[in-house]
């Protein structure tokens, strides 16, 4: 009995240990993904809780920080049932179609070399504005490679889907943010309306129809 | 290499997650290619500038805090649990578990039990429905560690009181419990595991289940089996109410297990 009570406390320690550094990790997915912070803070405890029920489950040695955040996408999948649809927009007919290469020159530079504090600060809030229109899966799929650092494995056994497919998908979701982004600093005058230098046309249709079903 | 490749898979090129005769396909490409030069350096200082927008936020200071109370209440949930399981585990009451362990043993290797398929019997839909049950293992309705949760749940669902029953071992750990028909009666399953093992114990009425089962004393109670399907499913009879165990486990424990279970408290 006493052995037992010791065990546990043992246990909860070990989890403290562990979850704790991972804390910011979960808040800022959360966050992002929720874009509430009321939100996010109550997907976040619900994760501990539930990774801390099945912390027995959870195979030592391997990452933590990535069974955590599997654990975290569920619950958010599961408390919001967005998936269904989400990745209808995402991969379905109303996907932007994304080129390799869509931007000039000149909107390279303009959107990677901002001239001054202001303008700079005007970029960073478009591309917040412009991840913050992104589906959830594709959110997701840049948090977990651009800002979380996870290797694709990894990616792939937060969101559960093969290798290949967080290749694409994260492929798809970089580019709709960039052309997100650049049709916003087109509007604001940052960068100037594409000419001819593209080797594609810039799908801004494709986006508009896709914020119209979205809304 | 064409361009159009190499701009395909160039956020997996920064990424560093191309195989190794592809990455220097790509570094050899991207030598001498100028546009793709620009691109490169521009997918760099854009996931920079990414990083920079909607990079890691700090979690704000109660955050933990509140995390750590939820969790303090799964640890007392749990603590509460354990010594439901241990009280009669005190040293003075053990003695009946070991006196029934002992009647098992007994019964099992001196007197044998009976093997014979129980022939004639009325209720065999019934047995099978308890066998059947176990071996579907259909999800929990009531997915709870609270017992009167799951009073509550079987309430006007069934014509008497539903309570898991409880068991000396610790190792018997009740899992759920699901709204079931035998026949035409309404029924409860639970649930549990035993060291990773199901145990289903189906809570009835249906007095006849007991009509051609054999009957025996184990530590004192009176427990009812049929064999059935290579194993056994016994059954403590209480207040009109059945109790039928089956598991994939040995025989002896499936009678310890009937004999031992508190069901009414």
């Amino acid at each position: 009995m006493r052995r037992k009570e010791k065990q546990a406390e043992a246990q909860r320690r070990l989890f403290e240990a562990e979850a704790r550094p991972q804390l910011d990790t979960l808040y800022s997915m959360a966050l992002r993904l929720t874009r509430s912070p009321v939100d996010a803070e109550d997907l976040v405890q619900d994760t501990l809780v539930r990774a801390y029920r099945f912390y027995d489950r959870f195979e030592a040695g391997t990452n933590f920080k990535a069974w955590l955040l599997r654990i975290q996408m569920n619950s958010f999948v599961n408390r919001y049932r967005r998936a269904s649809r989400e990745r209808q927009v995402f991969d379905g007919p109303l996907a932007i179609p994304v080129g390799e290469g869509v931007m000039s020159r000149a909107s390279m530079r303009g959107l990677t070399d901002p001239v001054g504090d202001a303008e700079r600060r005007l970029i960073a809030q478009e591309i917040r504005r412009a991840f913050d229109e992104l589906s959830d899966e594709a959110r997701a799929m840049i948090l977990l490679a651009d800002v979380e650092e996870l290797s694709y494995k990894e990616i792939a056994e937060v969101v559960g889907c093969p290798i290949g497919t967080v290749m694409s998908r994260l492929h798809r979701a970089r580019k709709q943010l960039q052309i997100s982004l650049q049709s916003h600093a087109v509007q604001l005058g940052i960068i100037e309306d594409e000419d001819g230098d593209v080797e594609e046309p810039i799908p801004l249709e494709a986006f508009r129809a896709r914020k119209e079903a979205k809304s | 290499m064409s361009c159009k490749l190499v701009r395909r898979h160039l956020g997996a090129f920064v990424d560093g997650e191309l195989d190794p005769a592809s990455q220097i396909e790509f570094e050899r490409h991207l030598e001498v290619c100028s546009a793709c030069q620009e691109q490169l350096a521009f997918e760099r200082s854009f996931r920079q500038q990414a990083l920079e927008s909607i990079g890691a936020v700090q979690a704000p200071e109660h955050l933990w805090s509140r995390a750590l109370h939820r969790l303090d209440e799964i640890d007392a949930t749990r603590a509460e649990r354990t010594s439901i399981e241990a009280r009669p585990m005190r040293w003075r009451q053990t003695w009946p578990i070991a006196a029934a362990a002992v009647a098992v043993l007994v019964i099992g290797s001196v007197v044998g039990l009976p093997d014979s398929p129980s022939a004639g019997y009325q209720g065999a839909g019934m047995l099978q429905d308890v066998v059947n049950l176990h071996s579907q293992a259909l999800p929990s309705d009531v997915q709870t560690e609270a017992p009167q949760d799951v009073v509550r749940y079987f309430q006007g669902k069934t014509p008497f009181p539903v309570k898991p029953a409880r068991f000396a071992e610790p190792s018997m750990k009740f899992v759920g419990a699901r709204y079931i028909k035998v026949g035409a009666h309404p029924a409860a399953a639970l649930y549990y595991n035993r060291d990773g093992r199901r145990v289903t114990l189906l809570v009835f009425q249906s007095p006849e289940i007991t009509r051609n089962a054999h009957r025996t004393h184990v530590g004192g109670r009176e427990v009812f089996y049929h064999n059935v399907g290579g194993n056994v499913v016994t059954i403590r009879q209480h207040g009109g109410v059945n109790y039928a165990f089956f598991g994939d486990l040995d025989r002896p424990v499936l009678f310890q297990l009937a004999a031992n279970a508190r069901v009414a408290y």
